[in-house]
Parts: structure tokens; sequence; C-alpha cells
């Protein structure tokens, strides 16, 4: 079975994949409102994902989700390096795991809120 | 036309429990006989067996017996009704119950108290009197056994049950953390404690939830269930639920959040009640029609067993009708995603029904409501009921999880997916906690800080 691993896009990550090959891979959905590349991975991938994070779960799109910020900015980081989407991306940022895991563990602690207007 | 009207029902036992000592010159008799006796057992948080963090409080339970939630339960449970659940779902009585009620105590915690069957305990909360036990058998569990028996295995219960249940999954963690001496006996309370804000505005317990419905004049009210912030999904599950009715679609939705301790990245009750809040303050369903309302539980996260629970509690408080969604109240891969309409539209035999849950004996009065999903369909350019909508290749899931990766990046959900004040509501909990969500900080401090506070009762 195949899972996703989703990655949002805003108009900074936007711009760091402008002109790559991976630029074609951008999906709009909820009526072009939101802008998301989809990684696929196998079951390996998976299970050392949610092996590394407590948190990470599979959701009712097999999407691989809850996992810490610092995962998600790694991978697109490896997805903006590689210029690809291709599961070595996420075998990259496994490799990574530690660094990331320390970075996580801040994070269940502290995440800034946006500011927004009250 | 009336013949067609659909009644309130009963409560489901026949009977409302209600055992609140509300008098507090009574109540003060109560505690004054109680400390002659010199019998007195402070409550504390369930901890992790092997983590040591807070799970379960029995107050939440104590509470929800008390004030009815839990009708016909009226205490922690003897060894035969505790059986009789294990093996039956069903109380001695016969009526259905899904779940162990059991208040437990270390062997350390015994000795100390020196209590026996036949005795009062007077239970204290935050060092305040709080509630009494009559003490009717005290016993010994397995906390392990005890787990694997509520919410049994894939061997013992193949029609649902997809994966052994282990310590990844939140409910067997409470009852695994059970100690192991159980005091069985009727609870009262004798000092009503006094909720904090923000719950104080959503605490309605049955019975004045029943008399709020017959104010608003709705006959028949249709309860969603709710542990989360609501998405748009939710909004959409609620209004068209509520096109099933009677004669006409229901009067009311009763929005009913379950608070208690919760799991790593689900949002803070704060917020959950005052999102939901959000929904009829800002009008996406009006207020005249939609009502916020909580339980004190900490969620066993049983899907099927759960959703009984929840159509006691929602029959209790008076509701005609109940949503059923996928995955309800599920988390992980333990169950089948639809193993709760399963055992509303065709029973569940090794759980003990043969047949719906409301066409066996002492079985629930509420009705069903088992709601497929909804989606957004790029198509229609709307969010779509998934039985209805023909382009379901196109369809684009929206799901808790993914919104929970968007809110913690900091990105704002865009209107179709979340409403902006309902947003709001999350970003103000989360400048509160520092954290969007639930984890290991805040569950220390609610549950130091619990949902009530104990007046003074000397």
């Amino acid at each position: 079975m195949e899972y996703i691993l989703e990655i949002f896009l805003d108009d900074y990550r936007l711009s760091k994949i402008k002109g790559t090959p991976v630029e074609a891979n951008i999906e709009a959905v909820f009526g072009g409102e939101l802008k998301v590349l989809r990684l696929k991975v196998g079951e390996d991938v998976k299970n050392e994902i949610l092996k590394a994070f407590e948190t990470a779960r599979i959701d009712s799109r097999a999407c691989i989700t809850d996992t810490p910020v610092a995962f998600r900015r790694a991978l697109f980081e490896e997805i903006a390096n590689q210029k690809s989407l291709t599961e070595d991306v996420a075998r990259a940022v496994l490799a990574r795991i530690n660094e990331i895991k320390e970075l996580a563990a801040k994070e269940s602690e502290f995440l800034p809120p946006p500011e927004i207007e009250e | 036309m009336s013949e067609l009207y659909f009644k309130r029902p009963m409560p489901h036992g026949g009977k409302l429990v209600e055992r609140v000592i509300t008098d507090r010159r009574i109540a003060k008799k109560f505690y004054e006989a109680c400390k002659k006796t010199g019998a007195v057992y402070e409550i504390k948080p369930t901890l992790h067996y092997k983590r040591g963090v807070p799970v379960r409080n029995v107050y939440r339970e104590i509470m929800s017996v008390c004030y009815g939630f839990f009708s016909p339960v009226e205490g922690s449970m003897t060894s035969a009704e505790l059986e009789s659940v294990l093996s039956k779902r069903r109380l001695l009585s016969g009526w259905v119950f899904p779940y162990p009620i059991l208040f437990d105590i270390s062997k350390e915690d015994y000795q100390k108290l020196g209590v026996s069957e036949g005795d009062r305990l007077l239970l204290t909360l935050k060092g305040k009197p709080f509630a009494i036990l009559d003490i009717e058998e005290i016993y010994e569990i397995d906390p392990e056994e005890l787990a694997n028996r509520t919410f049994g295995t894939p061997e013992t219960n193949p029609e649902v049950v997809r994966e052994k249940f282990d310590d990844k999954h939140p409910g067997w963690v409470i009852y695994r953390s059970h100690n192991p001496i159980i005091l069985a006996g009727k609870y009262t309370i004798i000092n009503e404690p006094v909720f904090k804000p923000p719950y104080d505005r959503f605490w309605l317990p049955p019975r004045k939830c029943r008399e709020e419905f017959e104010r608003r004049g709705w006959r028949t009210v249709i309860a969603h269930q709710t542990r989360n912030v609501p998405h748009v999904g939710h909004e959409h599950l609620m209004k068209n639920a509520a096109y099933t009715g009677d004669v006409e679609p229901c009067h009311g939705i009763l929005v009913n959040a379950i608070i208690g301790v919760k799991r790593r990245g689900d949002y803070p009750d704060e917020a959950i009640l005052e999102a939901h809040e959000a929904v009829n303050k800002y009008g996406y369903i009006k207020p005249e029609r939609h009502m916020v309302t909580f339980t004190l539980w900490d969620m066993r996260y049983g899907n099927p067993l759960e959703s009984l629970l929840h159509g006691i509690i929602r029959q209790n408080m008076g509701c005609t009708h109940h949503m059923f969604g996928r995955d309800h109240a599920a988390v992980g891969e333990y169950y089948d995603s639809f193993a709760t309409q399963i055992l509303w539209l065709k029973g569940i035999p090794s759980y003990g029904f043969d047949k719906p849950v409301n066409e066996v004996e002492g079985g629930l009065l509420i009705r069903p409501q088992n709601m497929r999903e909804f989606w957004y369909c790029p198509v229609c350019k709307e969010m779509v009921y998934s039985e209805t909508c023909g382009h379901s290749k196109q369809k684009q899931k929206l799901s808790g999880s993914l919104i929970r990766g968007l809110v913690a990046e900091g990105v704002q959900p865009p209107n179709i997916i979340m409403r902006p004040e309902v947003f709001k509501v999350v970003v103000k909990w989360w400048k509160k906690f520092n954290y969007p969500f639930v984890n290991e900080r805040y569950v220390q401090w609610k549950e130091q800080e619990l949902e009530v506070d104990i007046p003074d009762l000397d």
C-alpha cells in the first residue's frame, strides 16, 4: 500500500521550487485555496516514520499526519534540494532523524502562535 | 399528526440517577458523620502504568454517575456487575452498559484506610469534602486482564476488532493503569463542585438539559459527539444529519463534548468548547438550533463501545437521535472504520449484541443517524455527502489531521476548511498554553487544576 506525506506550500515555499521539475506536481485543493505537494512512500518508510514519532498517525486518506513541524520542514528542504518527489527524499530526511528528533522535542513544549487579528 | 411525533426517550434504565445532595445543611451532617468514622480518601489521578503521567481522574466518573449522565449506573461496580459488563455488556439489571466503572485504590492505600464492606468512605478532592462512597464490596482485579477484556481482541471480536490493543491505545492504558483494589458501592456527591470558566457556561446535566429542551420547544434533538475543534466537515455533518427528525428536521442539535484527559495532539478542552460555541455565535448554525454542552469522561476511544456510552449519555440528556460518522471515537487502526455503524445497524454478537442495540432487551431508545462521509468536491465546488455526490474519484477529504498539520505550521486554514472564528478560538488558547494541542505540560497542568473548584463545606 502507498502512503502519502503532504507538504503545504505558502508563498515562500512556492518560490523555492519555482522553475524546478517539482513545480509540475503542485496540486491545488479545496477550490484552489490550498497548494500542496504529495510525496508517496511505501510500508517500510511509513513504519520508520511511525516508529520515530509517537504522535504520527495514518488518517482516513492514507496520509501520514501529525508528524513534528521539524520533520515537515526537513521534508520540504530535501524536496527543494533534490528537486524531486521520490521516496529517496523521505529516506534522506530519515537519515537526519536524530537532529529532527532533537528539534521535535523542543517543539512539543512550545510552538509560536500566529499573529492574527483578535 | 401527533402520533407521528417522536417522544423524548425515557432515561436509560427508566429513571434518571441523581445522587447529589444540594441541601448544605444535610450535606454538612453527612460530612460530620463521616469525619467521626475517620475513613477519608483524597482522590488522585490515575497514572500511566509505565510512564507515570496522568491518564484519568475518577472524579470525572463520580460526577457523571451522580448527575445522571451514566444512568442507571449508581456507583463503582461490584465484581458480579463487572463480570456482567465484560461478558455481556449488560448491568446486572439487564440494561446495556459498555464499560467498567470502578473506584480503584492501591494495596498500600487500602491497608492505610483500613475500611471494610459496609463502611462509608469520605472522598475529598483538592483537599476538600466532595463525595461519599458506601462500600458494598471490596475485591481485587488484574488490570491487564481488565484492559484486554474491556476492548476484546481480533480473535474474540473478529467482526470489528482489527488489531490487538496495546499501550499505544489510550483507553486500554486507562484500564491497564487501574489500581488493583476495587471499592464497589454507590457514590453520593455531598459538596457540589463549581465549574471554572469556560466550563461553567457549558455545564448542563441531564435533568437541566431535558428542562432546557422543553423551554426551547425542542421535541426532537440530535446529538453530536465531539472531542475536537469543529472543521467545516463537522459542520456539514451536523447540518445534514439534523435533517432527520419526525415530521420535520430535528428541532435542535446538541453538541456534547467529552472533557477529560485526551491524547497528545488533540485540542485543549477549553478550545473545543469555545470553538463549537463559535459555530453558533457566528451564525454557521444559528444558536436557536444549536447548543454546546459537555460530559466529564476520560475517553476510552473504544469506537463501538464508546458509541454505546455516547448513546446512553445523550438519551439521558433527552436527545431523540444521535449522529455517528466514520471512525467514531476511534484512534489508530484497532477497529473497523465503521464498527460503530455495524453495532447500530446489525449488532456485534461477540460484544453481546446479536441485533442492533436499539432492538435488544435493555437496549437504547435513542435513534442512530449513521452517516458516511463529507468531503470537498472540486466538480460540484462544495462540501458534499459521499453517498450523494457522483464525483468520488475527485474527492478531497477533509480530516482533523490535515488541519492540525496546517495549524502547527502556523498556516490559517482556508474558510472552506475551518471557519476563521473557530481558528481565532484555537489561537486564543494556543497563546494561553503556548501550544495549540494537548501536550504533556497541558495534561500535567490540567490534571492538577481540574475543571472545577471545590467550595468549603465547614
